[in-house]
This record gives C-alpha cells, sequence and structure tokens, in this order.
C-alpha cells in the first residue's frame, strides 16, 4: 500500500454505544474524580500538595468509559501512571536546564518503557509530560510526584472502578488484573 | 468436508457482519470492525490448520481389514464381501502389499458397459435385454476388474487430507500402508464423516 492510499483511511468505524453504556460512563466517571479533586480543592487546600492532574481525566475516559480495553485494565492503569511518573521526574531532573528536551525525552520515554512492561495507558504520557512542563508546586515535589498525587489519585479512581463498574448490568471490570 | 468449502465460510463473513456483531456485544469496543475482521481471520486460518493436522489417518482407521488376494476368484470376492457386509476391500499380492481396491462398483463396471456404471444401469439392461450378465465372473480373478493402482495413504497424514483425496477422486475407502507398503488398515467414508462432526 503506497504511502498516500495509507492516509486515506477508508474503512469503517466502530458503532455507537447505547444509552446505559453512556449513564454508566457519567456516572463512573463523575464518581470518579470527585473524591481525588475533593482531596486537591477542600481537604488539603492550602497546602503545598497536589492531589489531582490533567492525565486523571485521560484515565477516566478510559477506566470508566471503555472499561473491555486492554489499555483501561489495573495492570496498564497503575502500571502506566506509576511509570511514567519516575521518568517524568527523572528527565525533569537531568534535562531541566532543555526544557523542549526534558519535555520531548519525557514523553517517548514513558511511552517505550510502557510499551516494554505491557503496561501500556495513554495517560500516562501526560503524567511524565506534567512532571517536566508542569507548575513549581509539581517540580518541588520531587519523586514525591509518583506517590502523591499519582499514586494516591491512580488507586482512588481504581477502586471507584472496581465498584462502578461492576454495579452495570453489562460491565464487568477488570478483565485481568496484570 | 473439504478446505475450499471451509475457505469460502470464511470469506463470506463481510466487514458488515462484524460490525452487526459489535453492536450487538454490550460496551464499547476497542477496536475498529477491520482489525477485528482480520483477527477473525487469522483466529478462523488457525483454527482450520490445527484442524486439519489434529487427527492423524491411524487414528480413525479400521485395522482388522478384510482383504482378498488378487488370484481370488472373484466369486470368492463377492461373497467375503456379502458375508462382511462391506461394499468393497483391499486386494492384496502374494507378499501382503497392496495391489488394488476392488468395490461394489468394479462390479456395476464389469457388468454394463456405461461409462457411468451404477445399480439402476445393471437393472435397466437386465429388464431391456435377454438375460442377466455375471456368467463371465465365474472365469475371473480379483485382479481382473480390482481398481489399480491403489490410491493409498499412510498413518500419519491427516484425516482432511484423506477426505481431501476421497473428495477428489471420488472414492470411497482409502487403504492405510506402512513404510514397506505393508496394509495396516483402512479408511472408509463414514470414518472420516465420524471423526468430523
Amino acid at each position: 500500500m503506497s504511502f498516500f492510499t495509507k492516509m486515506k483511511g477508508g474503512k469503517k468505524g466502530p458503532s455507537m454505544v447505547n444509552f446505559s453504556e453512556i449513564a454508566w460512563s457519567w456516572i463512573g466517571a463523575f464518581l470518579g474524580i470527585t473524591p481525588v479533586a475533593f482531596l486537591n480543592t477542600t481537604l488539603f487546600h492550602g497546602d503545598d500538595l497536589v492531589f489531582i492532574i490533567g492525565s486523571f481525566g485521560a484515565s477516566a475516559v478510559l477506566i470508566y468509559g471503555a472499561v473491555k480495553s486492554p489499555l483501561a485494565q489495573p495492570r496498564n492503569l497503575v502500571g502506566g501512571h506509576l511509570l511514567s511518573a519516575f521518568i517524568g521526574v527523572v528527565s525533569f531532573k537531568l534535562f531541566y536546564p532543555f526544557p523542549w528536551f526534558a519535555a520531548s525525552f519525557s514523553v517517548a520515554t514513558a511511552i517505550a518503557v510502557m510499551h516494554a512492561t505491557q503496561t501500556l495507558h495513554p495517560p500516562g504520557g501526560a503524567t511524565a509530560l506534567i512532571a517536566v512542563i508542569g507548575s513549581e508546586k509539581i517540580h518541588t515535589l520531587g519523586f514525591w510526584y509518583v506517590l502523591i498525587p499519582v499514586g494516591v489519585g491512580v488507586v482512588i479512581m481504581l477502586i471507584i472502578a472496581l465498584i462502578v463498574n461492576n454495579l452495570a448490568k453489562n460491565r464487568r471490570y477488570p478483565e485481568y488484573w496484570y | 468436508m473439504t478446505f475450499s468449502t471451509l475457505n469460502e465460510c470464511r470469506q463470506s463473513i463481510t466487514e458488515d457482519d462484524i460490525y452487526e456483531a459489535m453492536k450487538k456485544i454490550p460496551g464499547y469496543l476497542d477496536i475498529t470492525p477491520s482489525d477485528c475482521m482480520q483477527l477473525y481471520q487469522v483466529a478462523f486460518d488457525h483454527a482450520v490448520s490445527k484442524l486439519k493436522n489434529a487427527i492423524k489417518a491411524d487414528q480413525i482407521m479400521t485395522r482388522n481389514v478384510v482383504t482378498v488376494n488378487e488370484n481370488d476368484s472373484l466369486v470368492d470376492v463377492a461373497k467375503k464381501m456379502a458375508d462382511h457386509e462391506i461394499s468393497g476391500l483391499p486386494v492384496l499380492k502374494d507378499d501382503g502389499t497392496v495391489a488394488g481396491v476392488i468395490s461394489e462398483k468394479d462390479f456395476l463396471k464389469r457388468m454394463n458397459d456405461d461409462k457411468k456404471p451404477s445399480f439402476m444401469r445393471v437393472v435397466l439392461q437386465c429388464l431391456e435385454t435377454t438375460g442377466c450378465i455375471a456368467a463371465d465372473f465365474n472365469n475371473l480373478a480379483a485382479s481382473d476388474i480390482m481398481s489399480s493402482p491403489s490410491i493409498i495413504t499412510s498413518p500419519e497424514i491427516p484425516v482432511l487430507e484423506v477426505a481431501n483425496i476421497m473428495d477428489k477422486k471420488n472414492i470411497n475407502r482409502v487403504p492405510v500402508v506402512d513404510d514397506q507398503m505393508m496394509l495396516v488398515g483402512i479408511i472408509a467414508r463414514s470414518d472420516v464423516v465420524q471423526t468430523l462432526c
């Protein structure tokens, strides 16, 4: 197949999900993000702690909206975030004088490592990137970033996913643990 | 069931079928219909090749084979087939190797000149002409009417391949021989059907 023919696409996309699927995705995401956001804005408001990062929103799409996807399984959710967070912090510490390099290096390495460890989880790329391009608050966390916000947030969202997804009649979660 | 029909089964599945199937499965499937179809096709081929190689000839063949010698008279052959209620058997040479196969079809062939011998042709011939025609059988031996060279197979050949041979050559039984060409068993059409179902 030629280079340009490939760009034409032309294949069929998947069908739309039904209403109950949409509803359960909404409920799951709402209940999953709530405790994390609550920790961030209410419980620890004023502290220097950060409990929520943007990549949690992306994880919510997967673990509440595409629960059967291999990308949404616990191994990927937890492994992908923790490994990427670590890689992000290392990238920043090593290459912070060259922010553009630290940014691209962190994301590229996160993807490679997630592939190699069979923990590919797209939001992990964002988790790695945020460690580099995040606020001063994030940078001062150092390796604590892996534990708080990333580790704590991921575990909370996983627990909610286990509860909500298994309440739905047509859902089960996870497909596998690791 | 030949491989070609199996492959037609596979190719009759379209992307639309996959799309409809995906709609029936609740929840968001993180895969495109075309990937899903590719997956299905590869899995199908895998299953077919597994089936193709899973069962070998020696697992389904009949081991105690009723045989005749090539020099046996046709009367003896007919008697043996009638006594054992079989419609065909292998013909052996003196050294025990397979010389050919003799079946009802070979008898029918001898009983009329038509290119497509059948029981009804013989009946017709009996009704339309004077007398029936088995007279010269008395002087003939098995080797005179048997089908030869015999189509044979070996014990480790997969059953589906034997089925294909039967289909292509339009025969009903295949003798199974070892390396020394000695008869070790026979596979009939019915053996194959029982295996596949």
